[in-house]
C-alpha cells in the first residue's frame, strides 16, 4: 500500500506548514506546496498527486478557482481537490460552485477537518459517497486505483499490482506480489467497479487480474498466476477463456 | 303720309313671325315623323337620338348641345344634315339668324326635307332684311316638285316672296303672288292663313295708295279676325281698321276701331299680367321654400354641431374620468410598496440596532476583560510566578475563543439576515462532524473536567449545509459547556424516530432551566433578550442563530430540561435531499 500524495495550493506559509505537519503525521505524502498559479500547475504536471488542497485566494486573488477551472478543462487530467476558504462570500462560492467535484473548508480548521475534507473530495471526485465513513465500506474504486482507509489515513493501491482478490462475506482478501491484506467491500459492488476485461472471475469468490495470469491448465482446472499462485477455475466461470488470444 | 307708311311696316313686321310660325306648325308633323324613323334607325347614336328627342320637346340649348356632341363624333352624312337641321332651327327659334343661316347652309342638298331648309332660309334672309336673297330661297324651294301638294308650304312661300316684293317695291310682282297665296288660302280654307293673305295684300294696296282696295282687304281681314281665337289679330286687325279709317279722316269709326284695338290689347296684356302674377308668385312660393330649406339646413347643422359637442365632451369627461381612476389606483399602489419598505426598513433597523447593542455590550467587555488580562500577565512574568502565568494564559485563550466564536455568531447572523449566506446543502457524516466539533472543545471540556461521549451512529448521514450545521453544533456544545458544572457530562447520540430523519441528542448534565426560558428561547420574536445572570449567559443571539439555521436545514428543534439536572435537546434532521 502507498501514501497519497497530496498538492498544497496555499499561499501563507503558516497555512501551509500547519497543514504540511497535520498530513505528515497522518502518514499522507506532501509533494509539493506552490503558492502562486504558475507554480501550482508546473507542480500538477511534474508530480504524481492524487488529491490537491488550494487555497481559493492567492496573494488577493482568486487564482485558487481559477487553477481549479484549469485542470477541470483537461480531460482525464482533473484530480479530486479540496478549496480552503476564509469567506463565505457568495460570489466566490457561486464561481468555486462551478468547478465539480466541489467540496471546500473553511477556516480555522482543526486536524479532523481537513481529513474529513480530503476523504469527501476523493469521494465525490469518484462519485462513490458515503463509502470511508460508512461501517460496512473502506474503499473507493479508481479507474488505476484502490483508495483505502485504514484507520484515519487514506491509503492507495495501483490496480496493475493486484494479482487476485479473494471474497469472504463483506471483505475481500487483496493479494498482490508483496503484500496481503483486507479491505471492507462487497463482491458485486467491486466488480461493477473493477474493468471487466482485466479482472475475470474465475470462481464463485475469486476474481484474477488476466495481466497476472501466466499458466491456464483446464484438466486440473487451475490457473498459474505470477509468483506461482495457483487459483481453482469452476466450470460456471470458464467462457472467458474463449475471449482471450490463444497461442496454438 | 310718313307716319302711315310707318305703321304699315311696323304691322307687316309684327305679321311676319306669325306666318313663319304657322309654317313651322305645319310641316313639323311630317317632319318629327320623318325624324322618329331616323332615331329608331340610328339607335346606337346617343347624341343623335338624345338630340331628336329635345328637338321633339323643342329644348333648343339642349339640343345645340347633343347635336355639338353628335356631329363632333359623326361620319354619317345624313346624321349630320339632320344635326346641322336641328342647330339651324335652334337658332333661328333663339332668334340667332346668322348662326341658323350658317348651319342650314351647311346641309347638303340631298337632305330630306331640302325644300323646307330652302324656306327657312328664305325666311332667315327675310329677317335679316336680305329681301333679294329670300326671294332667291322661296324660289329654289318652289322649283322643288313637291311643292305643289304641299299647299301650306306652297302658301307661306308665296307670301314670302310677296312681302318681299313689297319692301322691294315691285308691287306687280307682289301682287302676283300675294293673289296665288289668297287663291289657295281660300281653297284650303285656312282662316290664319287668310286672315295673313288679306293683311298683306291690304297693305300692298295700302303702299301703293289704291286705298279702295286696300279697305276692301282690310275689312275683310277685320271680318276674318272675328271668327279667329287670337287677340293679338284682332288687335291688330281693329289697330289697322283705325290707322286706315284715321287716314280718310273718319275719326270717329277710327275712334271705335282704336278702342276695340285697346280692347283686346288690353286683355293680351291682362293675359301677361296673369301669366307674369302667376310666375312671381311661383317664384315666391320657390323662395319661401328654398328659405325653408335654409332654415332647416341651418336648424340641422345646428342640432349636428350640439350632437358632435354633446359626443366629444362626454368622450374628454370619459378620458377624465379613467385617468383618474388609473393614477388614484397608482397612487393606492405606491403607498402600499412604500408602507412594506418601511415596515421592511423598521425591522431591519431593529436588528441593526441590537447588532450594535451586542457589539457595545459583549465584545467590548470581552475585549476589555482580554485588556485587564495582559496587564496582569505582564506583572506576574515579571514576578516570574510561572504556576500564575500558565493559568493566565488558559484564562486568555478562553477569553479570545468566547470574544471569536461571538464575532463569529455576528457574522454568520449577519449574512444570514442580509440573505449573503452561502448555503450548500450535500450528505453529511454526523458521526465526524461531532468528533470535529469535540477536538475544538477538548482543551475547554479538559479544563472543566467534563465528560464527553461520541455515540453519534457511524452510519448516520444526514442531507444539510455542512458550514451551518457546525455553527449549530458549536453552539450548542458551547452552551452545554458553559452551564455545566466540573464533573459534569455531555453526550451525542442519534436515534431514528422517523424514517426520514436522524435525531441528534444532545444531553448534559448542567443547571438546567426553567420552562418560562425554554418558551422564551423558543420564541421567534424574543430575538435577543436581555439576562439578569450577565457573567455566564449571554446574548442569545447563538441560540437565536441556531433555531434560524435549524430552521434553513429543514430540521426540527425540540429542548427539554429540568433545573439542575440538565438539559436535553434534541435535533432532528432529514436523511436525504427532501422534495420541495
Amino acid at each position: 500500500m502507498d501514501n497519497i500524495n497530496v498538492l498544497i495550493i496555499e499561499d501563507t506559509p503558516e497555512q501551509s506548514e500547519a497543514l504540511n505537519k497535520v498530513l505528515l503525521a497522518n502518514h499522507y505524502n506532501v509533494v509539493g506546496i506552490a503558492t502562486n498559479y504558475t507554480d501550482a500547475l508546473s507542480l500538477f504536471y511534474q508530480k504524481k498527486v492524487d488529491v490537491i488542497i488550494i487555497d481559493v485566494f492567492l496573494n488577493g486573488n482568486p487564482d485558487g478557482i481559477t487553477f481549479a477551472e484549469t485542470i477541470n478543462i483537461v480531460p482525464n487530467a482533473s484530480k479530486p481537490f479540496v478549496f480552503l476558504t476564509n469567506s463565505q462570500d457568495r460570489k466566490i462560492f457561486e464561481r468555486a460552485k462551478l468547478t465539480k467535484p466541489f467540496s471546500f473548508l473553511m477556516k480555522p480548521f482543526n486536524e479532523l477537518e481537513i481529513l474529513y475534507a480530503l476523504e469527501m473530495a476523493v469521494e465525490k471526485f469518484y462519485e462513490q459517497t458515503n463509502v470511508f465513513l460508512s461501517e460496512d465500506q473502506n474503499t473507493v474504486v479508481s479507474h488505476d486505483s484502490l483508495f483505502i482507509k485504514k484507520k484515519n489515513a487514506l491509503k492507495k493501491v495501483a490496480l496493475n499490482d493486484i494479482l487476485y482478490i479473494e471474497v469472504e462475506e463483506r471483505y475481500c482478501n487483496i493479494i498482490t506480489e508483496k503484500e496481503k491484506f483486507v479491505i471492507l467491500i462487497s463482491l458485486t459492488k467491486i466488480s461493477t467497479l473493477l474493468d471487466p476485461n482485466q479482472f475475470i472471475r474465475t470462481h464463485r469468490n475469486k476474481i484474477v487480474n488476466s495481466n497476472k495470469i501466466e499458466e491456464i491448465i483446464l484438466a486440473d482446472n487451475l490457473i498459474i498466476l505470477k509468483g506461482n499462485y495457483k487459483i481453482n477455475l469452476s466450470d460456471t466461470y470458464k467462457d472467458f477463456i474463449k475471449k482471450m488470444n490463444i497461442l496454438s | 303720309m310718313t307716319p302711315k307708311f310707318r305703321l304699315l311696316y311696323l304691322s307687316i313686321i309684327f305679321l311676319i313671325p306669325v306666318f313663319l310660325f304657322s309654317q313651322i306648325k305645319s310641316n313639323n308633323d311630317v317632319i318629327i315623323k320623318k325624324i322618329q324613323k331616323k332615331a329608331a334607325e340610328y339607335k346606337s347614336e346617343i347624341n343623335f337620338t338624345k338630340s331628336q328627342s329635345f328637338y321633339k320637346k323643342k329644348d333648343w340649348d339642349s339640343t345645340l348641345i347633343y347635336s355639338m356632341k353628335q356631329l363632333s363624333s359623326n361620319t354619317n352624312k345624313e346624321i349630320a344634315d339632320y344635326c346641322h337641321f336641328f342647330r339651324g332651327i335652334a337658332f333661328k327659334e333663339k332668334d340667332l339668324y346668322k348662326e341658323s343661316k350658317k348651319e342650314l347652309l351647311l346641309i347638303s342638298n340631298q337632305f330630306d326635307f331640302f325644300t323646307s331648309v330652302q324656306i327657312h332660309l328664305g325666311t332667315i334672309s327675310f329677317q335679316l332684311s336680305e329681301f333679294r336673297t329670300a326671294i332667291r330661297y322661296y324660289e329654289k324651294a318652289l322649283q322643288s316638285p313637291l311643292i305643289k301638294n304641299q299647299y301650306y308650304s306652297f302658301a307661306k312661300t308665296q307670301e314670302g316672296i310677296g312681302s318681299s316684293y313689297i319692301f322691294l317695291k315691285e308691287y306687280n310682282k307682289a301682287e302676283d303672288c300675294l293673289m296665288k297665296n289668297l287663291q289657295i288660302n281660300e281653297k284650303a280654307k285656312n282662316k290664319a292663313g287668310l286672315y295673313n293673305a288679306y293683311n298683306i295684300l291690304a297693305n300692298l294696296y295700302y303702299v301703293q295708295g289704291k286705298n279702295a282696295k286696300a279697305i276692301h282687304y282690310f275689312e275683310k281681314a277685320y271680318l276674318l279676325s272675328k271668327d279667329i281665337n287670337e287677340n293679338y289679330i284682332k288687335n291688330l286687325a281693329a289697330f289697322n281698321m283705325a290707322v286706315f279709317e284715321e287716314n280718310r279722316s273718319n275719326f270717329k269709326q277710327a275712334l271705335g276701331y282704336r278702342k276695340e284695338a285697346e280692347q283686346w290689347n288690353d286683355s293680351l296684356n291682362n293675359q301677361n299680367k296673369i301669366w307674369a302674377v302667376a310666375d312671381f308668385e311661383k317664384k315666391f312660393a320657390v323662395a319661401q321654400k328654398q328659405k325653408q330649406i335654409k332654415v332647416l339646413e341651418v336648424e340641422n347643422e345646428l342640432k349636428n354641431n350640439q350632437r358632435n359637442w354633446l359626443f366629444f365632451s362626454a368622450m374628454s369627461l370619459l378620458a377624465l374620468l379613467t385617468a383618474g381612476i388609473y393614477l388614484y389606483a397608482q397612487k393606492v399602489k405606491n403607498a402600499k410598496i412604500i408602507l412594506l419598505q418601511k415596515n421592511k426598513l423598521d425591522e431591519l433597523n431593529t436588528t441593526k440596532d441590537q447588532l450594535f447593542s451586542i457589539v457595545s455590550h459583549d465584545l467590548r467587555s470581552s475585549v476589555n476583560a482580554l485588556k485587564t488580562s495582559n496587564t496582569k500577565l505582564s506583572a506576574t512574568l515579571e514576578s516570574k510566578n510561572y504556576e500564575e502565568l500558565n493559568q493566565l494564559i488558559i484564562q486568555n485563550s478562553g477569553i479570545a475563543n468566547g470574544a471569536y466564536s461571538l464575532l463569529d455568531n455576528l457574522l454568520h447572523w449577519a449574512m444570514l439576515q442580509t440573505k449573503q449566506l452561502y448555503f450548500h446543502k450535500e450528505s453529511v457524516h454526523l458521526y465526524s462532524i461531532v468528533q470535529q466539533m469535540e477536538y475544538n472543545y477538548k482543551p475547554l471540556l479538559l479544563d472543566k473536567s467534563i465528560e464527553f461521549e461520541n455515540l453519534v451512529s457511524k452510519n448516520s448521514f444526514i442531507f444539510v449545509d455542512l458550514d451551518s450545521l457546525k455553527i449549530i453544533l458549536r453552539n450548542l456544545l458551547d452552551n452545554a459547556i458553559k452551564f455545566s458544572n466540573e464533573n459534569g457530562k455531555i453526550s451525542f447520540t442519534t436515534a431514528t424516530t422517523k424514517n426520514s430523519f436522524w435525531d441528534l441528542v444532545i444531553k448534559d448534565t448542567g443547571i438546567g432551566m426553567t420552562q418560562n426560558t425554554i418558551n422564551e428561547l423558543l420564541n421567534d420574536s424574543e430575538l435577543l433578550s436581555k439576562k439578569n445572570n450577565s457573567e455566564i449567559i449571554g446574548t442569545g443571539l447563538g441560540f437565536q442563530l441556531c433555531k434560524q439555521m435549524i430552521q434553513k436545514n429543514n430540521g426540527i428543534l425540540a429542548i427539554e430540561s429540568e433545573i439542575n439536572k440538565g438539559t436535553t435537546i434534541t435535533l432532528s434532521f432529514p436523511k436525504t435531499a427532501q422534495n420541495g
